[in-house]
C-alpha cells in the first residue's frame, strides 16, 4: 500500500510515472496555475501599497528635492565622519 | 533500457542537457549582476528582483503553457496546417514527472511516448526553459530604474513563455513551418533568442520611454554610466560563460541520422552531434566558430569603441550573436568576420538609434541582441544560400530572403509588434511605469530609510556602550 503506483522496487523496468497520487494531475494543473495567476494579483497589490508608502514618505520629507539634498548631506557626512 | 549501449546512449543525452542547463544558469547569473553594475545605487534592489523573480515565473509558466506550445505550434498553428497533439507536454502530462518509461497510466499516451519521454523530457524542458529566461533577462536590462516590477514580469511571461517558444516552434524545430516553406536556418538562435528579445525590448521601451535626465531639453543624450562597470564586465564574462551551455544546448548530443524514426534511410548509420534541425555538426565546429566570432566581436568593438570596457565586452557578445545563425556550417575565419560586422553594427546603430528616436536603451540591449541577431540571420540566408534546410525532402533550401522573411518575424512580428501591443494596455491601466517622485529618488528609497534608521539605531546604541 503506498500514494503510488510503486509498492517495491522488484519490477522497475515496467514502471511508469512514479509520483504520488497519480491520476490528480489535471487537479495540479489548475491549482498551479491558480496560485501563478494569485501570485501576480498579490504582487501587484504589494506594489501599489509600496509606491503609495513611498510617496507619502517623500511628501513628509518635503519632496524628492528635499530628499535628494538630504541623502546628499547624509554622504558627506558618512564620508568626512561627520 | 536492458541493453548497456541504449542505456548509455539515453543517460548521455540526459546528462548532457543537463549539464548545458547549469552552465547556462550562468548567463542569468550574469545579467543580474550585469543589472546591478549598470543601474544607479538607488535602484539596486528592485533592479536585482526585477530579474531574479523571472527565474520563477517563467519556469512556472513554461511548465503550464510553454512547452506545450513548442510541439503544438509548428504548424503555425493554421499557417501550413492545424494544431499538433502534444500529450507528453502537457502541465497535466505523467511525463512532466518523474517517469521510468513503462506502460503509460493515461490513454491520450502511447509505449513509445513513455520509452522516448520518461529521461529526455526534464532536461530537454530545461534546456528550452533556460533559453526563455535570457529572453526576458534581456529584455530586462534595456528597461532598468523605470519600470514597475508588476509590469515586467507579466512582459516577462508574454516573451519568456509565449512568443519566444512560438519563434521556435516555428523557425528552430526540425519541422517548423518556417524551416519547410522558407529555408529558416539560425542554427544557435541570432534570431529565435536574440533577435526577437531586441525586437521586444524595443517596443517595450517606446511606450515606456526614457529614464529622467537621459536627454536634455534640446534632445541631446546625456550618459548615465554604470554604477559600477566592473560589475558590469564580470556580469558579461560569466554572460560569454553560459553562452557555451546555450551553444551546446542547440545541439543533439548523439542520434543516427540515417536511423532515426524521422529520416528512416535503410541499411545506412551513422551517428552524429546534429543540430535542432537534425543536420549533421560537431561540438568542434561550434567551438571553434564560437571563439572566432566572439573575437571577431570583441577586436572591431575595442576599436570603434577606443577600448570602451564595457561596449568592448557588449561587442564580444554581438560577435557571436551575429554569427550564431550560421555558426554550425561557418569557417571559423568567415565567423570571425562576420562577428565583427556584428560588433561594429551594434555599436554604431545603437547610438544612432538613440540619438535620432532618442530611445534610451540603459544596456545596449536592443543593439547587442536585437540588430547583432536581425544582422545575423541576414548574413546566413546570403552565407549559406542554397545549402539545404533540412535532411528531409521537400523543405525549401537556405535563401537570403527566406532568412531575411525569417528576421523580420522574429523582430518585427513576434518581438516588437507584441511588446508594444502588451505595453500599450499597461500604460492605459497606469500600470507600466513607476511613480515620477519614486523614480527621482529612486526605487530603493523605503528599503534605504528602513537601512539608515537601523544604522542609527545601531550607532546610538554603540555610542551608549562607549560611554
Amino acid at each position: 500500500m503506498s500514494t503510488g503506483l510503486v509498492d517495491n522496487w522488484l519490477n522497475t523496468d515496467t514502471f511508469g510515472p512514479i509520483y504520488p497520487f497519480v491520476g490528480t494531475e489535471v487537479m495540479l494543473a489548475i491549482v498551479g496555475i491558480a496560485f501563478w495567476i494569485i501570485w501576480h494579483i498579490w504582487q501587484i497589490k504589494k506594489e501599489n501599497a509600496e509606491f503609495k508608502k513611498d510617496i507619502e514618505n517623500i511628501n513628509k520629507m518635503g519632496g524628492p528635492g528635499k530628499v535628494l539634498d538630504q541623502e546628499a548631506r547624509r554622504e558627506m557626512e558618512d564620508s568626512v565622519g561627520g | 533500457m536492458d541493453n548497456e549501449l541504449t542505456a548509455l546512449g539515453i543517460i548521455f543525452t540526459e546528462f548532457y542537457y543537463w549539464v548545458t542547463v547549469v552552465f547556462m544558469f550562468l548567463i542569468h547569473v550574469g545579467f543580474c549582476v550585469y543589472e546591478v553594475g549598470a543601474s544607479r545605487y538607488k535602484n539596486h534592489t528592485h533592479t536585482l528582483m526585477k530579474n531574479t523573480m523571472v527565474i520563477p515565473l517563467v519556469t512556472v509558466t513554461f511548465f503550464f503553457f510553454g512547452w506545450w506550445i513548442y510541439f503544438a505550434f509548428v504548424n503555425g498553428p493554421w499557417i501550413i496546417g492545424p494544431l499538433v497533439d502534444a500529450p507528453f507536454a502537457t502541465p497535466w502530462s505523467e511525463l512532466m514527472g518523474a517517469h521510468m518509461g513503462g506502460a503509460p497510466v493515461q490513454d491520450t499516451l502511447t509505449g513509445d511516448d513513455t520509452a522516448f519521454w520518461a529521461r529526455i523530457n526534464g532536461v530537454f524542458w530545461a534546456a528550452f526553459l533556460l533559453f526563455s529566461w535570457t529572453a526576458a533577462s534581456i529584455v530586462s536590462g534595456a528597461v532598468i530604474e523605470r519600470i514597475r516590477p508588476s509590469a515586467f514580469w507579466i512582459l516577462a511571461v508574454v516573451i519568456g513563455s509565449f512568443t519566444w517558444i512560438i519563434d521556435a516552434a516555428w523557425g528552430w524545430s526540425w519541422n517548423g513551418w518556417m524551416v519547410q516553406k522558407l529555408g529558416y536556418h539560425d542554427a544557435y538562435a541570432s534570431g529565435v533568442i536574440h533577435a526577437i528579445a531586441g525586437g521586444f525590448a524595443l517596443g517595450v521601451l517606446l511606450v515606456l520611454g526614457p529614464r529622467i535626465g537621459k536627454f536634455a531639453a534640446d534632445g541631446t543624450p546625456r550618459n548615465i554610466n554604470p554604477h559600477n562597470p566592473w560589475l558590469v564586465t564580470v556580469g558579461l564574462f560569466l554572460i560569454y560563460t553560459g553562452f557555451w551551455g546555450f551553444y551546446v544546448a542547440c545541439n543533439i548530443p548523439i542520434i543516427d541520422i540515417y536511423g532515426s524514426a524521422m529520416l528512416d534511410v535503410a541499411d545506412k548509420t551513422y551517428f552524429s552531434a546534429t543540430n535542432i534541425y537534425l543536420q549533421p555538426t560537431t561540438l568542434s565546429a561550434i567551438t571553434f566558430n564560437f571563439l572566432m566570432s566572439l573575437s571577431g566581436g570583441l577586436m572591431v568593438a575595442y576599436i570603434v569603441s577606443d577600448g570602451d570596457a564595457f561596449w568592448t565586452y557588449s561587442g564580444g557578445l554581438a560577435g557571436v550573436i551575429g554569427a550564431s545563425s550560421g555558426n554550425d556550417l561557418y569557417h571559423p575565419i568567415q565567423a570571425m568576420l562576420i562577428g565583427g560586422g556584428g560588433a561594429f553594427l551594434a555599436y554604431k546603430m545603437h547610438y544612432w538609434v538613440e540619438n535620432r528616436f532618442k530611445i534610451d536603451d540603459a544596456v545596449g540591449a536592443v543593439a547587442v541582441h536585437g540588430y547583432a541577431g536581425f544582422y545575423g540571420i541576414v548574413m546566413a540566408g546570403f552565407m549559406l544560400w542554397g545549402y539545404p534546410s533540412s535532411p528531409f525532402e521537400g523543405y525549401a533550401a537556405i535563401s537570403p530572403w527566406g532568412n531575411f522573411i525569417g528576421a523580420l518575424i522574429m523582430f518585427f512580428v513576434l518581438g516588437f509588434f507584441p511588446a508594444l501591443i502588451v505595453s500599450k494596455i499597461l500604460h492605459g491601466l497606469g500600470m507600466l511605469r513607476i511613480p515620477r517622485e519614486i523614480e527621482l529618488v529612486g526605487l530603493d528609497i523605503n528599503h534605504e530609510m528602513q537601512r539608515q534608521i537601523d544604522a542609527d539605531e545601531v550607532a546610538r546604541a554603540i555610542r551608549q556602550e562607549a560611554g
